[in-house]
């Protein structure tokens, strides 16, 4: 051979080798970039937020200074064209002036004004007071810890709608203002704490909703001088008389920044939609910040914990990202998500598993080896079939069906076992006595498969007769008048079958794999011993293959929690967390795949949809990783399989 | 009896029954696909009846039922003339017929809009307006001709979309120029402006011609009255196929069933995807398997040989292994979110910084594409590749391997001459499994670039040929969107019944044929270990 051919070749192993390698390990830097770049795009969520105090302060934001912080006259656009003023005048009378405009339908404007004092009794000497954005109420607080409330939305007219004892110290309330969305109100008080009140449903006053304490704001320990809220987000700045500036956001209870005028304050602006921060001192000299607070609606505490949101009448965890309105209060808690993740896979193993395994012991144990060919290809092909297929015929064919017949699918519950036990009793004397009977061992699921068929029919069949006479005739109506039991269509049991159908495959097939790698001379030492097949079975071979089976069930459910498609056509997608299997979930998958297309990039709802995608990943990490080592665990007791 | 118990073999029968119901499942799943969707094409015969009112109404009979309490049967009838009635079916009670008849002149028409329509043929007009006889010869005559004329106009068509596709690409040149320096290149883009408007005049130059041309041939009309007598004039032009099913032969039938599933695979869909054919979806799903397949078969295979073959056995390459069957039991929306932040919005992104700026914000990359979604796809069958490749390298005797390194061949040498060629069906099982689980997964296209209706195909005579920006329809997401999302579901269902029973027959074919290499593949090196 020629030198040069063999140092040609020696050459050509080199770079093989070397772009190998590269290659091989490119794979593996893959694998942990993708879990890197999901986390890193999720990490921003939890960046605390910066300010930073700008050198020249723009004249356009500048304009924007209230004149005084004082607040002793306010006024406020009402309805359309309208406006509203009031003004606190000695003695704690409010005087209120309306100018209302009314247009006809040929668009020509009528003005008219409406004058009128409140004189209501008050507990006390009022020290704040504040429109509402909106012009609609009217609150006060007093010097001794009362808060009061009215309702402007009359035309000519307020009424006073209640005074309620916020403080039992009586301290003196200093600050008031509502957050965007006019809903909740931020009380400011001597003592430096800020509280958020809104009106709710107590028990004990009937429908009507009175203000109640919601969320305590990190505040100051000297007395808070005045409050502003933001025109972006539900966050508020809380000033004190060292003009000391505490930026707090209402839903999360977050101390988002700190920052320090180094003056009295005596007024204050949010500029640019709540980006920048304005002051000026009495003086007139002016600090201005650029506040970057990316995502002030996002904690720990609103992600995983129960929230009290606007509107609500007590805490709880609650996902709805998006809403009509701009001024709504986003809500992210992934609870119901996972929950409803959690719901979806355990139903479907409560199915499968059971199903799956018992086909796998009857597969690698009895069944005859002719038919053993053919069976499992039969059952990979099943695993092949596209989720997609499986959740359309799950949400328009067994939805509607089940919907239909669901007092079939109940009694069928009873039936298949019933009907099963009594052809296992028939069975015996027809296996031992009869030629044909004998020459089914190995083939027994042949003859169940016609009495599986006909008792799914025999429960149809008796259905109807049995439902019209018990539940005059309808199941579901029967349900939610008696037992207030609500019922979707696209319910837990769909999601069951449909999803325990797309597991079975999987681990029926690695559990048949791990059932027939169990050396066979311990089968048959025992079979020898005198043990019957599902003794030698149960006792020998199942416990000799369980990090087998163990790591089959777990990558079931693996799939199970990741599964998308199947829990996205079959249930409603509703957010609920409730146990009954009659109602719809949302699982974390498919609320990514609903959500992200409307997420704008890089806000606060793609990040949250990608911090779910980090849980799902790390979620089917552990478990895999679990799986994977007790079946290296299994491969080194029993060699290669 | 006790010691029946006692051996467990009524437990032997349960698990038995377990696999019995397994398949009963399958079975279930099967026959339910099979038989919503092979009746579809064949054309039924329609039946009119005559109710109790005195109203006639008429159409294919779809399903009879039994009430459950009151023991009445009632027939549910496609009534079709979607934009007549405002449904496609109806439920008759049976108690409410008074006769029932089988016209031998109702005719059955597809039409371009408003699915179906059943009913008779009342009058022809001309292109001149002279009315003609109305029988089926001259209807057929007609319909003929009109479909010759118009295949006439395709040239037309054709001159259309190429001298648009010019005015969009001098569109974009202007804009790069513009982006660029628009006052030094004032000259240049003063003259593509120029040419883009002279393209502009021919072009409507032409719209006009094809319009009156158009409109000439939709002078033909041809009045239908349906059952009650409601008459309604179609311009002969939108009526595709004209049948009249009481008249038609078996053989007749078969012809246009097999007619019928030419064009589900080679046509373009109607009426929002629910009717017509599913070429660009077909089109969409196997190019994007294929894209795929050329990144995830090297890659899968070079690391499945580096794991093997070169790779030194220790913790490295057993938590290697950990990570690649992690990869393939990571939820595929996973890969989705993946491919949407890293390809999509960071490369995509980049991309279009670096050599698109002067269309921002009109994303090219920045957007899903075909691409994009082969790219996350690759990402999400390279494990299986990986695996299939892996295991049958490892099905291959030490002593082969030992043989040939003893014969003076390098390690490189054993691998491409030895080696590979004997596990190549090992590797072709991961490439069939890979594709046969791209085709069926949906969720992670749906983030990068999957569309319900794509204006064009990614590939096309237009330059560069071959379009991997474009975004792309696919079979799995047509049954998602078809079947949940389309505005009347009743109407849509059998057309999403066609396309599952499609997506199945090419997945099934594409596992047996995975599963057949692999059993082949065992065959030939599996020494017994008992």
């Amino acid at each position: 051979m020629a030198p040069n051919i063999v140092d040609k070749s020696l050459r050509n192993d080199r770079i093989a080798a070397w772009l190998i390698k590269s290659g091989g390990l490119f794979v593996i830097v893959v694998v942990i970039g993708i879990l890197l770049l999901i986390g890193q795009v999720a990490l921003p969520l939890f960046y605390s937020p910066k300010a930073e105090q700008l050198e020249k302060i723009p004249s356009e934001l500048a304009e924007l200074l209230e004149s005084d912080n004082s607040a002793k006259i306010q006024s406020r656009k009402q309805g359309e064209n309208g406006k509203i003023t009031v003004q606190l005048l000695p003695g704690d009378r409010i005087s209120v002036h309306q100018q209302l405009v009314e247009q006809d339908l040929l668009g020509n404007e009528k003005a008219s004004e409406k004058k009128y004092l409140l004189e209501d009794k008050l507990p006390g000497a009022i020290t704040a007071l504040w429109l509402g954005r909106r012009g609609q109420s009217l609150y006060a607080g007093t010097d001794n810890g009362w808060l009061i409330r009215w309702d402007l939305a009359e035309e000519g007219e307020g009424r006073l709608i209640e005074k309620v004892e916020a403080f039992k110290d009586h301290r003196k309330i200093t600050a008031l203002a509502t957050l965007l969305g006019d809903y909740s109100l931020a009380v400011g008080d001597s003592t430096g704490q800020v509280t958020s009140w809104m009106p709710v449903k107590t028990p004990g006053t009937g429908e009507d909703k009175r203000l109640a304490q919601i969320h305590r704001l990190p505040g100051f320990t000297e007395p808070v001088v005045h409050l502003l809220a933001s025109p972006r987000d539900k966050s508020l700045a809380v000033f004190n008389a060292d003009g000391d500036i505490r930026i707090v956001h209402l839903t999360t209870e977050r101390l988002l920044l700190e920052l320090k005028s180094g003056m009295p304050v005596k007024s204050s602006a949010f500029g640019d939609n709540g980006r920048k921060l304005l002051v000026s001192g009495a003086d007139g000299k002016m600090v201005a910040w650029n506040l970057d607070i990316p995502h002030p609606e996002v904690s720990l505490s609103t992600l995983f914990g129960k929230v009290w949101y606007e509107g609500y009448n007590k805490p709880e965890y609650v996902w709805q990202s998006s809403a009509a309105t701009d001024d709504f209060e986003a809500k992210i808690s992934l609870v119901p998500l996972i929950f409803g993740t959690f719901k979806a896979t355990l139903f479907a193993m409560l199915f499968a598993v059971p199903v799956a395994l018992l086909a796998a012991i009857y597969t690698s144990q009895f069944m005859a080896p002719a038919l053993k060919g053919r069976i499992k290809p039969a059952v990979e092909i099943m695993a092949a079939v596209p989720s997609v297929v499986v959740g359309f015929l799950a949400g328009l064919w067994l939805a509607p069906l089940m919907d239909k017949h669901l007092m079939a699918l109940f009694l069928s519950f009873i039936f298949v076992p019933l009907m099963l036990l009594i052809a296992i009793l028939a069975w015996r004397p027809f296996a031992e006595k009869t030629k044909v009977g004998r020459g089914m061992i190995g083939y027994e699921f042949f003859g169940l498969l016609p009495i599986v068929a006909l008792s799914f029919w025999l429960a149809g069949q008796v259905a109807i007769p049995l439902e019209a006479v018990l539940f005059a005739g309808d199941l579901k109506q029967w349900l939610y008048s008696s037992l207030g039991i609500r019922y979707d269509q696209r319910n837990s049991i769909v999601i069951a079958i449909s999803l325990g159908f797309a597991v079975i495959p999987i681990i029926f097939t690695i559990a048949e794999d791990a059932l027939s790698n169990v050396p066979r001379n311990l089968s048959a030492a025992s079979l020898a011993l005198g043990a019957s097949r599902w003794q030698t079975a149960w006792r020998v071979v199942l416990p000799s293959a369980l990090p087998g089976v163990f790591s089959a069930i777990m990558i079931g459910f693996g799939r199970a929690v990741g599964e998308t498609m199947i829990v996205l056509m079959a249930t409603g997608n509703t957010p609920i967390m409730s146990w009954s299997f009659l109602n719809g979930l949302r699982s974390l998958s498919a609320n990514i795949a609903v959500e992200i297309p409307e997420a704008p990039f890089n806000g606060t709802l793609y990040r949250t949809l990608f911090l779910s995608a980090v849980l799902l990943f790390l979620l089917t990490f552990v478990i895999n990783t679990a799986a994977e080592l007790l079946r290296q665990r299994f491969r080194k007791k029993y060699g290669r399989y | 009896m006790k010691n029946y118990w006692k051996r467990g073999e009524p437990m032997v029968l349960a698990a038995g029954a377990t696999l019995a119901a397994i398949l009963f499942m399958t079975i279930t799943l099967m026959a339910v696909i099979l038989g919503n969707s092979l009746g579809y094409f064949w054309v039924k015969g329609l039946v009119e009846y005559t109710l109790n009112d005195g109203s006639h109404i008429m159409g294919q009979v779809t399903g009879k039922e039994l009430h459950a309490l009151t023991n009445a049967k009632r027939v549910q009838l496609k009534v079709a003339n979607r934009d007549i009635y405002g449904q496609d079916f109806r439920w008759i009670d049976e108690s409410d017929i008074k006769g029932q008849s089988v016209p031998k002149e109702a005719y059955l028409l597809d039409r371009m809009e408003h699915g179906n329509f059943f009913g008779f043929l009342k009058e022809l007009k001309g292109a001149d307006g002279t009315l003609l006889n109305p029988d089926p010869e001259m209807l057929r005559k007609l319909s003929t001709d009109l479909r010759r004329q118009e295949s006439a106009l395709k040239d037309i068509k054709k001159k259309m979309s190429d001298l648009n596709q010019a005015s969009e690409v001098i569109r974009l040149k202007i804009a790069k120029l513009e982006y660029r320096n628009a006052e030094a290149n004032g000259a240049a883009i003063a003259s593509l402006n120029e040419k883009r408007n002279n393209i502009t005049e021919q072009f409507d130059l032409l719209k006009d011609e094809l319009n009156s041309r158009q409109q000439e041939l939709a002078k033909t009309t041809a009045t239908f009255v349906d059952a009650s007598g409601t008459a309604k004039e179609f311009a002969l032009l939108d009526i595709l196929n004209i049948h009249q099913p009481n008249k038609m032969s078996l053989l007749d039938k078969v012809w246009v069933y097999a007619g019928k599933i030419g064009e589900l695979l080679f046509d373009d869909p109607r009426e929002s995807n629910t009717e017509g054919g599913l070429f660009p979806a077909i089109f969409g799903t196997v190019m994007m398997v294929i894209l795929m397949s050329l990144f995830s078969m090297p890659f899968g295979v070079i690391a499945a040989i580096y794991l093997r073959e070169y790779a030194r056995e220790g913790r490295l390459v057993q938590l290697v292994r950990i990570a690649v069957n992690n990869l393939a039991g990571v939820p595929s929306i996973v890969y989705g979110v993946f491919g949407l932040g890293f390809f999509v919005y960071g490369i995509g992104g980049s991309l279009d910084k670096f050599f698109f700026p002067e269309r921002l914000p009109t994303p090219v990359f920045g957007t899903g594409g075909i691409l994009w979604a082969s790219l996350t796809l690759a990402l999400l069958t390279v494990p299986v590749v990986i695996v299939a490749t892996e295991e049958s390298l490892a099905s291959i005797p030490k002593g082969i391997r030992e043989g040939s390194l003893a014969l003076g061949a390098t390690k490189f040498q054993t691998l491409t001459r030895v080696l590979l060629p004997m596990a190549t069906p090992g590797i072709m099982t991961g490439l069939v499994l890979s594709m046969a689980r791209a085709v069926g997964e949906v969720a992670p296209l749906m983030l990068v670039g999957v569309v319900k209706m794509a204006p064009s195909l990614p590939i096309d005579g237009q330059f560069p040929f071959f379009h991997v920006d474009r975004k792309f329809m696919h079979l799995g997401f047509h049954i998602y969107d078809v079947g949940f999302q389309s505005p009347n579901v009743e109407a849509a269902k059998p057309m999403v019944y066609v396309t599952t029973l499609l997506l199945l027959l090419i997945v099934i074919a594409a596992s047996s044929l995975a599963i057949r290499f692999r059993n082949q593949m065992r065959r030939r090196y599996t020494t017994s270990h008992f």
